[in-house]
């Protein structure tokens, strides 16, 4: 351990500790700074966190410094303010400063740095700045506006460290230097668009998000992304009841501060046209005050004779699945439909949230082939829940001859061939739990309203329970978390899961 | 070309052969590494050490206790020439390479020798293409000579030597910048610490030291720290080369004992000024040390602690005479120019500065300045100096600031009387509808 002494305060950090974080930790908030990152090599460029060190001649950049036992430090005295404000002045002079029409106006470290410590009043002339490109697209996701960058290298070396690919580079020197791709080289990698998270300033913006929204008007929800099979943990930021944009929550056991490109669109089928908004039955749009009678009427008075589940659903619906299914069979859906190829970094090639849920729940999975012999070997309605088991051939042939209950999101084949269709709710719209790859459960929390009439799915499958008489059927997800609590068993508590997840029997990384 | 008494490094200067190794061997070329060889690179070490050598790049540090720094038992090791000499002025380094590069070599074998390099390379400014030829003559003739490659002269001792052109970015004379050059990476500095000394090539350690620091190697290796000690003075040892130009009667590159005092220098070596111009001022160790007016310079003497104590450096050695007819704004703005342009652009205050300051004293010379911006010229300084990875920024500071310090009658002079001294809205009042 280090004892040093930061703006008089004593503190106590561990060998090694670079004197940025030491700073961090004993001022309450990081020293300005633009290019040092956390997960990056230090470049040490930006030159912002200077501070003093006593015995030092010069001012030093705590980034590129270890404490060292003793070490009295200065982090806001007139030196040091001076140094920062005036380099802050520099980094600004051949800035558009076009905040109002600039995507990260709201979350710039620019625009925050200004405000607490600018110097207010510019010193150059309009027409004495050094012009640099406007909203040039530089991949499928990000677009680059070279006037606003800061050149803190942080996209360039996140493609040379993190993702190893290397598009980004600087060219050429001085004040013209500027941040680009090379010749013929896109910004085309799995994980482009972290390099917008973080980019400090505007330069490098959201194809997707820009000019969708300003961002002190989004409202944050912790959720997890239902892209596959990982798990990265996100933020959905949204507003007035829709998703704008998924962002990486920290999560240094499973994502770290990163997360795929794929991942961060799939917010998108939240806000797709074919949404189910509404129970229909036998083709006829209805309400939810019929939905029992409907059910009833096909033969599901004595319960379903099977029912698809899918690794797309939460383990608490999961889990009520297997309530309703009494002595009936639960199959897990189409297995292998949701396979793709995976990457070295985050993406599995199991492109579902939830397939351990299955496993755990003890859920049959298999092939198109298999389920459609499962359906033709059981007599009796079927529920499907979630998924388009129907989109398989062999499947959709052997549902033609059954009494069809669909309990999903999205108009699909399935929906098309059921008897009664119950909107359901995604991700987004409703609270669970996934199971990632590694065994580790975590919660994703509701941020916007359901679609049109849509429920959240516990309740529907609750008052399926009713409806087939089943008893016991759960007064709130509350009490599904707690009887699923016995199932996987030691000391889980569903209830009151870490913000990292939960791995039971330890931890796997 | 030389007129000196002094022939440490400067014996061959001029001669039209003294490139060639037959003539270099019967002027006791290469005897210094023969005696180096039976020694141990330690001694090697402390002799230089206690020579008083030190860096003549432009920062004047010890050379010997530069090797010191490569941490004991290191495995792998490599060695640095810089010949990248490109600061403005400066001038010394290709005489070396160009009238005596095995003079530089020789230096190169033993300085390998003593921090146990088993490879080195010669950077030679891209510009300077006809020295790459000369140097790599000079080691092909090495090689023939078993001065190089494997078992050199029979002690077990190997060595391979690379000339490696540069392509003519003067930050890649910063010997991080140099390091990053020859890795392929983009000619910038790397940040420090670590220093290169114990992380540098490949992330190993590496030496890097100037041409003339490499040839003053064998002189002292032959006759000792001692004789090399009568040079000089106390802590300015040994003799150095200055590259002058200007208006004096006889410009040129000049090897002096160090602590000369500048007038002796100046009128003696020099001859005065040639006829009908007046000394004005001298920058004395190339571009980046703050100018000395003529009253100043008069009295200094030509070592590394009387200019220092004159406010200024000593630097490269590359002195520039400035005449009074010169116009100081027009030269600082040559000067702003160089460094606007060379500024590897990777800190934010050397980046924008160096362009910011070029733009303000561009704008005073078309006689758009006010009072403000010669105030305003001093305050870019303050948030340039001192707080970058390397010193490019302070290099355009200490001329700026001392230009301005010196002779501000002139940047004065510039301002139109009528100019109102603080900008005007660009929107003025009535005109924003």
């Amino acid at each position: 351990m280090a004892k040093l002494t930061i703006d008089g305060k004593e503190i106590e950090v561990p060998d090694g500790t670079s004197l940025f974080d030491a700073c961090g930790k004993a001022r309450g908030e990081a020293l300005p700074h633009f290019c040092y990152h956390p997960d990056l090599s230090i470049a040490g460029v930006c030159r912002l966190c200077q501070v003093e060190v006593e015995g030092m001649p010069k001012l030093t950049i705590a980034c590129n410094t270890t404490v060292r036992d003793g070490m009295v430090v200065h982090t806001r005295n007139e030196r040091v303010t001076k140094a920062s404000t005036q380099i802050l002045e520099m980094h600004l002079i051949n800035h558009p400063v076009d905040c109002p029409i600039c995507d990260q106006a709201g979350e710039c470290g620019l625009q925050n740095q200004y405000m607490s410590h600018g110097l207010y009043e510019s010193k150059v002339e309009m027409e004495a700045k050094v012009n640099k490109g406007k909203a040039e697209v530089i991949g499928p996701y990000v677009i680059l506006d070279q006037e606003r960058c800061v050149l803190c290298s942080r996209c360039v070396r996140f493609c040379l460290e993190v993702t190893g690919t290397g598009e980004m580079g600087i060219f050429n020197r001085g004040d013209r230097a500027e941040i680009g791709t090379a010749p013929g080289v896109e910004l085309d990698n799995n994980y482009s668009m972290n390099t917008v998270d973080i980019c400090p300033v505007g330069a490098l913006t959201s194809r997707d998000f820009r000019f969708q929204k300003r961002v002190w008007m989004l409202k944050a929800a912790s959720s997890v992304c239902p892209g596959c099979a990982t798990g990265c943990n996100v933020r959905i930021d949204h507003a007035a009841g829709r998703v704008y944009r998924l962002k990486p929550r920290y999560n240094p056991e499973v994502n770290g501060r990163w997360m795929c490109d794929m991942g961060r669109m799939t917010y998108k089928a939240v806000l797709e046209e074919n949404r189910l908004g509404d129970p229909v039955s036998a083709g006829q749009t209805g309400n939810w005050a019929g939905v029992s009678g409907a059910v009833a009427d096909l033969g599901t008075k004595d319960g379903f004779g099977l029912i698809i589940g899918s690794p797309h659903q939460s383990l608490e619906e999961m889990q009520l699945l297997k309530l309703l299914a009494g002595d009936s069979p639960v199959h897990g859906g189409l297995a292998g439909a949701d396979r793709s190829e995976k990457d070295a970094l985050l993406l599995d090639a199991d492109r579902t949230p939830n397939r351990k849920g299955l496993t755990l729940m003890g859920i049959d999975q298999g092939d198109g082939a298999a389920l459609a012999a499962t359906i033709k070997g059981v007599s009796g309605p079927v529920l499907i829940h979630g998924g388009d088991p129907a989109a398989d051939l062999a499947v959709a042939e052997s549902l033609g001859a059954k009494s069809v209950v669909y309990l999903g999101t999205h108009n699909n084949a399935t929906a098309a061939l059921a008897a009664v269709v119950l909107p359901g709710a995604m991700w987004a719209e409703k609270a669970g739990i996934f199971i990632n790859r590694d065994g580790r459960l975590q919660e994703f929390k509701q941020s916007v309203a359901r679609h049109g009439n849509a429920r959240e799915d516990w309740r529907i499958l609750a008052e399926l329970m009713k409806v087939t008489g089943k008893e016991s059927a759960p007064g709130s997800l509350k009490a599904v978390r707690t009887e699923l609590n016995a199932v996987i068993g030691g000391d889980a508590d569903l209830n009151k899961l870490p913000e990292r997840g939960f791995v039971p029997g330890g931890e796997v990384r | 070309m030389t007129r000196s008494n002094y022939n440490i490094l400067s014996a061959r200067f001029g001669r039209p052969d003294g490139h060639l190794l037959s003539v270099y061997e019967a002027e006791g070329g290469y005897k210094a590494l023969r005696m180096a060889l039976t020694m141990q690179p330690a001694e090697i070490r402390d002799v230089v050490k206690e020579a008083g050598l030190r860096g003549r790049g432009g920062a004047g540090f010890p050379t010997g206790v530069k090797w010191g720094f490569v941490p004991e038992g290191s495995e792998e090791v490599y060695f640095f020439v810089n010949a990248d000499e490109s600061e403005p002025g400066t001038f010394k380094d290709r005489f070396c390479l160009d009238y005596d590069p095995h003079q530089t070599l020789e230096g190169t074998i033993i300085s390998c020798f003593a921090v146990q390099a088993k490879l080195a390379f010669i950077y030679i400014r891209g510009e300077f293409g006809w020295l790459v030829d000369r140097c790599q003559a000079a080691v092909d003739e090495a090689y023939a000579a078993g001065y190089l490659g494997k078992n050199i002269l029979g002690s077990g001792f190997d060595l391979d030597v690379i000339v490696h052109k540069g392509a003519g970015a003067y930050i890649c004379g910063e010997e991080t910048g140099l390091i990053n050059s020859v890795e392929g990476l983009k000619g910038q500095p790397k940040i420090k610490p670590p220093f290169p000394a114990v992380s540098g090539f490949l992330d190993k350690p590496t030496i890097v030291n100037n041409v003339e620091s490499v040839a003053s190697i064998p002189w002292i290796i032959n006759n000792g720290s001692e004789a090399y000690k009568k040079f000089g003075t106390e802590k300015s040892c040994g003799t150095k080369l200055w590259s002058v130009s200007g208006p004096v009667k006889k410009p040129g590159v000049y090897e002096v004992p160090l602590g000369m005092p500048f007038k002796e220098f100046f009128h003696d070596y020099l001859e005065g000024m040639v006829e009908g111009e007046e000394l004005k001022a001298v920058i004395v160790g190339g571009s980046s040390v703050p100018v000395l007016p003529a009253d100043e310079i008069m009295s200094c003497n030509l070592d590394y602690e009387s200019l220092m104590n004159a406010g200024t450096m000593l630097g490269s050695g590359g002195m520039i005479v400035i005449p009074e007819s010169s116009d100081m704004v027009e030269l600082i703005q040559v000067l702003m120019h160089f460094y606007f342009d060379e500024s590897c652009g990777q800190c934010t205050p050397c980046r924008e500065g160096t362009g910011w300051l070029h733009k303000i004293v561009k704008k005073l010379r078309r006689g758009e300045g006010t009072a403000a911006d010669i105030d305003l010229l001093g305050h870019v300084c303050d948030g340039m100096a001192g707080l970058t990875i390397c010193p490019l920024s302070d290099a355009a500071v200490m001329p700026m600031r001392s230009f301005i310090d010196k002779f501000r009658p002139e940047f004065e002079a510039l301002i139109q009387e009528t100019a109102p001294a603080e900008p005007v809205s660009r929107w003025p009042r009535g005109e924003q509808e």
